[in-house]
This record gives structure tokens, C-alpha cells and sequence, in this order.
């Protein structure tokens, strides 16, 4: 990628040196004169009806100043986007452990935790629904107060209509059928759940909030407190980490400080506990998903059928398109003649499920990916060779959603890497004949990912550039940047449109009084949608830097040469930067500008379940070797390859990061990671009993991006913060499969499954529950 | 009552609380926010210091027990004008960094390695950091800082 001066090379993160020096702040390290601390009254049950709740006794504890129900909002504090089922505070019932209830404010920690102590109420407990697969019996209790569509616990179907392959696969030779199930995860942040709110003498609010997506989060804050948008600017500060987990609970943060500020006339904070946040947050959605597939007597795949049922646990939140995504991608990077997808989101009581990194296709790419290396094993094929033959390669070709390819495609380039630097051919033979209790075993998964919100939603965002007194350039961006780097990408692209030194350029935090509102800052969109919006904006600001050097050089625009910062005209005296903006000034231009880039427009028909879903897709293949002991079923990853189709790489540590750390989450959503419920108490409740992966956990990673060009990105580039954590899981489970011959049919493939077979009983602590919510 | 402890370089004189943990003194009495409050128990590393030149979870630790200790925090690692040491700059040239809240741990964590050895293995490195939990860098570009930095300081000893 030698053409860029800036992309693809070595770069400092724009909020790197902060963050080293640990002076960045974030929501915890800002303590204002005056503020006041927050405690929350949370459900301690599963599914019950308040019956009586009664905050006065709080108000009577010295130190507190005041305390809100869901009588403080509009509508009772009801919000929710695509459902709108939740409440800021639970109205009528709660249905989660964690659901909140009331909230406190008070002059210190210790005064919040004994006022929301001192609150009076009353729960009738409710019969729990705890097992999706019984969600929608004819008499499982319901869990949202009215039935969004009108048929119990359902929360959202979708399908895929690709001619029909049911007599395909029957007359098929070869046929497959399995069903995978996959856990709940936590998002596990190391910065937990914060927001900060400030009141204005003017009835307004600022609040920083450790959110994704702070437009959203203004908006519900506008509609649940009833302002207009002038008086409220949320601000982001540092975040620490979210992987889709820190939207919908800081929604019902912001409007409760929102609210407590406004009440108190005071700055008022909320900073969670882990024990509360690993509680209360929502977590990745548990699926079940049952494959049947079709192949002929070559091996070629024909078709595939898929059933997949998601737990949203006790709110829609964003499992209607998460499981959405599930659905685009359930039958893989395949092809085939035809392909039918059905599938089901349904409401229990086991927390709440929403955004999490992958967005279902994190499930479907583990189901999919087993049940082609299981399918490949009963036709006696090695598992690449079976792939090879049956991946999708051309530009032109039928995806399993029925729409062509309009781009070109790096995945079997990806699998060829992955499968030269493993060793793959070698091991894989060598591990075909082992003995003993300690085995290996070598698996591989790949993936196809949809690039952007696709049929979700409008796709679109803008970047704002202005040069600044001492000529830095700032840049801001309705696009957020809680860890992956998104804000270093644009200060690159900018960098790179405009050939300006990087150094220049500064990136602010996204602040909805100055920044242009973009849309969420969610599926891995940021590259594409803030990355071509800057390159628009940075575009729109050369051509008044033309424009001002043109008038300084006495020629055209289109005369002006670059070398560098240097400005050049027909008399080839070259001009600083700073002169032709100095020049500019004096001509009283403007030298602020604002860019927006929408994506071309496509449609996916939710009812028929056929269209385009996405513009574009990422793909890539990912390699994992596994040692084993068959016994006590202790297992350790000692080796993983992965290559990703991206597009071309902008900010380069940062894609390299992205990958690391996406394997990272795979590896604990294949080994360890698992939110259990029981009878929908969580039986997870720190970090000692939900374990991530540490240091030595983490094998030596090879990775390598296959820069595939996609020409409606910017400068090629499409996307990879989700895809990366897509194919481990399934590759590690593949290595397992090899190692051992069993096949758990479950992720995570925790060391109990492995050592015994059988699925283990997790037994949750209601007082235990109570104590880290902070209940007497 | 009254504790002295040497804080980053500077003799000090502290009135705290028996019950008082070290975090809680750092962060609600001094001021100094950069190690972080992630679980309180022990479990995530984010508020690590070197207490002794040894890696130490200061939500763990009660005030009183630095009496007479050399203490670090992350505002004690950099030069007093503020500029990264060489293992700061070794995790900004690596990428290391993405959120950024376990970053002040880990530069301590690596730092607390670096002063039993300059010869550490990747293997050494790993175990040096795995009471600090990272959720998304995956370790990898942690470990080429801290294995780089130890390099590099074996170098200029070699110099010397």
C-alpha cells in the first residue's frame, strides 16, 4: 500500500498519550464541588409486580436529597427502539434481576446506599420464564406487559427466502442436521457502567456518559424528561471499553442523574459496581440453532435450512437486529442454490440480551462453521478442502440471502495463508494419530461479515473540520471512539485527502452541541461511514485551501501543485501551509467546513426475506491449535492464525489491535465466558465466577490483513471490529473436535464439559444476588 | 491517624482513616485518578501500583500498610513535564493502547517486570500481567511493549 503517506503506516493513537500518562478522564475521575452520588434500588427477583413502593423513609436518611421513581418521567420513563418495552425505572413489575426501581441521590456514597436501603416496597413474585425453548408454551407466564406482537413472549421473527431447498436437500446424497446452542456473554468493559450529570441555571443539562452512541442517548433523555433538544448536550468522555454493551443501560443512567439533576439543581453521578454491572447490564443473547444441510455426491453444497430461537431475556432491546444479523448470516460464506432461514427472538426472564460485539453473527458464525466442519468430517473431507470447494469467491456470485456479490472477494486468499503459516497439512495428519491423554487438535473457521448497519437503518455520517488559531486542525465526528480507534482513523483519512503532517490534527470527543449527529456508533460502521465522511469534509476544506492559494499565487486552483504542505503555483515558489491560511484569513473565508456521506441505497424486504442486506462484506479465515487432556478436560490454546479481508488497512496498530483483541473476546466466548441464569438469578456475579481471558490465556497470534480494495470505502477500506471475534470460537471447537472426536454441540466449552460431557448445574445465590446490590 | 510513605519521589505526611484502602486514599484524598477503580476485590488489576518496586492492587491494600513504603502510580512514572517514560512511548508505538483503563496497570504491571529483569520471556511477560485483565487489546501488542522496553533497556546498560 505504498501510494498513502500516512494510511497503513506507523501512527500514534490521536488519545493514546493520555491514556499512558493516565490522565484521561474518565466518568469516574471527574469530581465536581457539590455533586451528589446516586444509588439504585434494583430487582433482587427474576419476575415479579410491585406492589407497594414507598421512597419517603429514604428521604428521611441524613444526607439525601432526593429520590425518583418511574412517576418522574414521561410516560412513565417507557423507551426502547425497535420495542418500546423498557422503562428508565420499572412501572408495574420488574423482570430481570437488576431491573432498577428507584434511584437516590445524596451527598455521599454511604448516605445513597442507606437511603435505597431505607425504601419501602413490596414485590409479588411472578412465575419465571427461564428456558427459551418453553418461551413460547401456551402458558408461560408473560414478561412484557403487553405482547408486542400480539403472540405472548414473541419479540421478532425473521427469514430468509431463497428458493426452496427443502426438495433440494432431500434429494441430495449427503444431508447434515445438528442444533448448536450458545451461551449468554458479558460484556465485561474494565470501566463500568458511569454517568455524570450537570444542571444549567437555565432548567438544561450536560452530561458526560460513558455511552456509544450519545445522540440516541440525548434523545431518550429528551423524550423520558420531556426537554427540548437545546437543553440537553451530552458529552463523551474516555471510555472504557463497550463492545455494544454500554448503549441501552445508560440510556435508563442518563435519565435518571437527568432527572436527579434537574430535581436536586446539583451535578449528580452514577458510577455502577461491578457486581451491580455485571448484574444488571445485558449481555449477548443466548441462541439455539439447528442446521440442516444439503450436499451432492462431489460434496458441493446445494442448500441449507436454518432454525435459530434467540433469548432476549426481559427487554427487546437490540436483539430484533441482532437476531436480524443472526438470520443474514446463518448459512455462511457458502454457496449454494437455495436457502431458507427462520428465526425467532423471544422474551424471558434471564436479564436482558442487546448489542454485543458480532451482533448474532458471532452465534450464527460459530453454528454454521461447526456444522461444515462436522459435515466435511462425515463426508470424509478435510475441513479446508471441504471449504475451498464450497466458499463464495467471485464478484457476481449468489450469497445465501439470494443477492449477488458486487465486490471481490479475499477469503480463500485468507484460508490459503492461515493454512501455509499454521502448518496446517502437517498437523493435521500428525494429530489424525495421537495417543495418550494430552491431544492436539488444529480446527479452522472462517466468516463472511455484512459491512454497516445494512437493512437496519439509514447509514450516514458527517465529520466537522475547523483550522484553528495556532493552524491544528480539529476534527469532530457524531462517530464515537470508546477504545477501537475510530478517531485516530479519521485524523489519518484527513491527513492523507488533504496531505497534511498527522500531527496537526486534533480529534475531539463526540459532544452533541458540537458535533453533526451520525447514527449509532455500532456494526464495526465507523471506518466506512466516518472514514468517507471525512474524506468528503477534508476534500471540501482543500478546495478553500486552493482556493486561498490560488488568490496568493495569482493562478487557478486546479494550478496549485503539493509537495508536502507546501502549496505550489505556476511560478513554483512553494508556500507553506500556514501562509495560505494566514492568506485565507485575510480573504475572511470560513475555514470550518462539515461533510456528510450517506450509503448508497439497497433494501432488504423484511417480510419476504429476500433483497440485498448489506452493501458489502469483510471476510476472513482464523486457525486455532488446541492441547487437550482427554481426563480432566484442562485445554490450552497454543497457537492462532488469522487473516481478515478488510479492505485497506488506515490506521495500522489499530487494525492489528482490533484483531488481537477480537480473538481475545472469541477465545473467552469459546473457553470460559458463560452467563448462566437459574430460574433467572444470575449465577455470575464478579470476576471470579465470570472469568476472561488473561495474559496466559492468550496464545502468540499471527495475523495478517488481505487488502482487498472495495472502491466505496474510503481509500478501500471496509470494516473489522466485529468480524475479527467471529471465527474463533467455532475454529477453537473445530481444534477440540479433532483432539478429542466429541463434539459438545455448546459454546463456551468450558473445562467441565470438556472433562465430563455433561452439561453443568450452576447454582445461583439469591442473598448473594441481594448483597451486590446493595439490599439489606 | 497518620501515615508516611514516600509518593512518587516526595517524601509525605498523610492524615487517613484506619479503614481507609490505598485506591481510596489516591483517588477521594490526593487526587491522583490514574489508577482506576474497576471491581474493588482484587479480581481486575486496574488500580495497580508499585509499592516497593512490586506490583501491588491498591483496593486491596488498607492506607496504613504503606507506612514507610515507596510508593508509584502511573503520575510518578512519566516525567514530571509530563512525558512518557520509554515504556509509555513503547505502548503508544505498539498499539497497546485502546480504552485505555487498564493501561495505567498495565504500564505498572510491565514496570514492576522490568525491575526484576531485563531478560524477561514473553512467557515471564505474560505471567507479570495476568493479574491485570484487558478486555481489548488481547495482550499481544502489551507484551511486544514491555518485551521491547526491556530491550531496549538492556541496551543502554550494556552501554553504560
Amino acid at each position: 500500500m505504498s501510494e498513502f503517506t500516512y494510511l497503513d503506516k506507523p501512527a500514534q493513537r490521536v488519545d493514546g498519550l493520555d491514556k499512558v500518562l493516565g490522565t484521561a478522564k474518565f466518568v469516574g475521575d471527574i469530581k465536581l464541588a457539590g455533586m451528589l452520588y446516586t444509588a439504585i434500588l434494583r430487582s433482587p427477583l427474576p419476575h415479579a409486580n410491585i406492589l407497594h413502593l414507598d421512597v419517603s423513609p429514604a428521604l428521611k436518611v441524613p444526607g439525601v436529597v432526593a429520590v425518583i421513581t418511574a412517576e418522574d418521567f414521561v410516560d412513565h420513563g417507557n423507551f426502547g427502539w425497535p420495542v418500546k418495552d423498557a422503562y428508565v425505572l420499572a412501572w408495574k413489575k420488574v423482570r430481570h434481576v437488576g431491573d432498577p426501581i428507584a434511584a437516590v441521590a445524596a451527598e455521599t456514597e454511604a448516605a445513597a446506599l442507606e437511603g435505597m436501603q431505607a425504601i419501602q416496597f413490596e414485590l409479588e413474585k411472578l412465575p419465571v420464564v427461564s428456558d427459551m425453548q418453553h418461551a413460547l408454551d401456551a402458558d408461560a407466564p408473560l414478561v412484557p406487559l403487553e405482547a408486542p406482537l400480539g403472540q405472548g413472549n414473541l419479540v421478532n421473527t425473521h427469514l430468509v427466502r431463497n428458493g426452496n431447498p427443502d426438495p433440494i436437500i432431500a434429494a441430495c446424497v449427503n444431508k447434515f442436521e445438528k442444533t448448536y446452542h450458545f451461551s449468554h456473554q458479558e460484556h465485561a468493559y474494565i470501566e463500568t457502567e458511569g454517568t455524570l450529570a450537570i444542571p444549567g441555571p437555565d432548567g438544561s443539562l450536560t452530561i458526560y456518559s460513558n455511552d456509544q452512541s450519545p445522540f440516541i442517548t440525548r434523545d431518550n433523555v429528551m423524550m423520558v424528561l420531556g426537554l427540548p433538544q437545546e437543553k440537553v448536550r451530552i458529552i463523551q468522555p474516555a471510555v472504557g471499553g463497550s463492545f455494544g454493551g454500554k448503549d441501552d443501560i445508560n440510556y435508563q443512567h442518563t435519565a435518571m442523574v437527568g432527572a436527579l439533576a434537574l430535581k436536586t439543581k446539583k451535578p449528580v453521578r452514577i458510577l455502577l459496581s461491578r457486581k451491580e454491572s455485571l448484574i444488571a447490564s445485558y449481555k449477548r443473547e443466548a441462541m439455539d440453532i439447528t442446521i440442516r444441510l444439503g450436499a451432492d455426491e462431489n460434496g458441493y453444497l446445494q442448500a441449507a435450512k436454518v432454525d435459530l430461537l434467540a433469548d432476549s431475556g426481559a427487554y427487546a432491546s437490540m436483539t430484533p437486529l441482532a437476531s436480524w444479523r443472526a438470520t443474514m448470516h446463518a448459512a455462511g460464506c457458502y454457496r449454494y442454490q437455495a436457502v431458507h432461514v427462520d428465526a425467532k427472538s423471544v422474551y424471558t426472564n434471564n436479564s436482558y440480551s442487546g448489542a454485543f460485539r458480532g451482533f448474532g453473527n458471532t452465534e450464527a458464525a460459530a453454528a454454521i462453521e461447526q456444522a461444515i466442519d462436522d459435515f466435511a468430517n462425515q463426508l470424509g473431507e478435510d475441513p479446508i478442502d471441504f471449504r475451498l470447494k464450497n466458499i463464495v469467491r467471485n464478484n457476481g456470485e449468489k450469497l445465501m440471502t439470494g443477492n449477488l456479490l458486487q465486490q471481490e472477494v479475499g477469503l480463500a486468499e485468507c484460508i490459503e495463508w492461515v493454512r501455509e503459516r499454521s502448518g496446517w497439512d502437517e498437523k493435521r495428519a500428525k494429530y489424525n494419530n495421537q495417543s495418550g491423554d494430552i491431544r492436539r487438535g488444529i480446527g479452522i473457521a472462517c466468516y463472511m461479515h455484512g459491512s454497516s448497519l445494512g437493512g437496519e437503518g439509514a447509514d450516514y455520517a458527517t465529520t466537522t473540520l475547523r483550522i484553528e488559531a495556532d493552524n491544528t486542525i480539529l476534527v469532530t465526528s457524531g462517530l464515537t471512539d470508546y477504545g477501537q480507534g475510530s478517531r485516530t482513523v479519521f485524523a489519518l483519512v484527513a491527513a492523507e485527502t488533504l496531505g497534511l503532517n498527522y500531527d496537526r490534527f486534533k480529534v475531539g470527543c463526540t459532544d452533541t452541541t458540537t458535533s453533526v449527529e451520525s447514527g449509532p456508533t455500532v456494526a464495526s460502521r465507523s471506518t466506512m461511514l466516518g472514514g468517507n465522511a471525512t474524506k468528503v469534509t477534508s476534500q471540501k476544506l482543500l478546495q478553500v485551501l486552493n482556493f486561498a492559494a490560488a488568490d496568493l499565487l495569482n493562478c487557478e486552483p486546479a494550478q496549485i501543485v503539493r509537495d508536502g504542505e507546501l502549496f505550489i503555483g505556476p511560478d513554483e515558489e512553494p508556500v507553506p501551509f500556514e501562509k495560505i491560511v494566514e492568506h485565507a484569513r485575510e480573504m475572511n473565508l470560513t475555514l470550518y467546513v462539515e461533510g456528510k456521506w450517506e450509503m448508497p441505497k439497497f433494501e432488504w424486504d423484511f417480510e419476504k426475506g429476500e433483497g440485498t442486506p448489506y452493501i458489502c462484506y469483510t471476510f476472513g479465515a482464523q486457525i486455532a491449535e488446541v492441547e487437550t487432556d482427554l481426563i480432566t478436560g484442562e485445554t490450552k490454546v497454543i497457537g492462532i492464525w488469522a487473516a481478515h479481508d478488510s479492505g485497506t488497512v488506515i490506521f495500522k496498530q489499530g487494525a492489528d489491535g482490533q484483531m488481537y483483541g477480537g480473538i481475545g473476546q472469541g477465545l473467552g466466548y469459546a473457553m470460559m465466558e458463560e452467563m448462566k441464569y437459574d430460574q433467572g438469578f444470575p449465577a455470575n456475579i464478579n470476576f471470579r465466577q465470570y472469568l476472561i481471558p488473561t495474559a496466559l490465556d492468550m496464545p502468540e497470534m499471527d495475523i495478517k490483513f488481505v487488502q482487498v480494495s472495495f472502491e466505496t470505502g474510503p481509500y478501500g477500506a471496509k470494516n473489522m471490529a466485529e468480524p475479527t471475534m467471529i471465527a474463533i470460537a467455532p475454529a477453537i471447537a473445530n481444534a477440540l473436535y479433532q483432539a478429542t472426536h466429541q463434539r459438545h454441540n455448546v459454546i463456551p466449552l468450558t473445562v467441565e464439559r470438556l472433562a465430563t460431557g455433561i452439561e453443568p448445574v450452576r447454582k445461583a445465590s439469591p442473598s448473594r444476588i441481594r448483597k451486590g446490590l446493595g439490599l439489606k | 491517624m497518620k501515615i508516611n510513605f514516600n509518593l512518587n519521589g516526595s517524601d509525605v505526611e498523610l492524615e487517613i482513616s484506619p479503614e481507609q484502602t490505598l485506591l481510596s486514599l489516591l483517588r477521594d484524598k490526593l487526587g491522583l485518578f490514574g489508577a482506576k477503580q474497576g471491581c474493588d476485590v482484587g479480581e481486575c488489576g486496574t488500580c495497580s501500583v508499585l509499592i516497593n518496586d512490586e506490583l501491588r492492587k491498591s483496593c486491596l491494600m488498607l492506607a496504613v500498610q504503606v507506612e514507610g513504603c515507596r510508593v508509584v502510580t502511573i503520575e510518578g512514572v512519566s516525567s514530571p513535564q509530563g512525558e512518557p517514560n520509554d515504556l509509555q512511548q513503547a505502548f503508544l508505538d505498539h498499539g497497546s493502547v485502546q480504552c485505555g483503563f487498564c493501561t495505567p496497570g498495565m504500564v505498572l504491571a510491565g514496570e514492576a517486570i522490568l525491575k526484576e529483569t531485563l531478560t524477561p520471556t514473553r512467557t515471564q511477560i505474560r505471567e507479570g500481567i495476568a493479574g491485570n485483565l484487558c478486555r481489548c487489546t488481547g495482550y499481544q501488542q502489551i507484551v511486544d511493549a514491555i518485551e521491547d522496553t526491556a530491550q531496549q533497556r538492556r541496551t543502554a546498560v550494556e552501554e553504560k
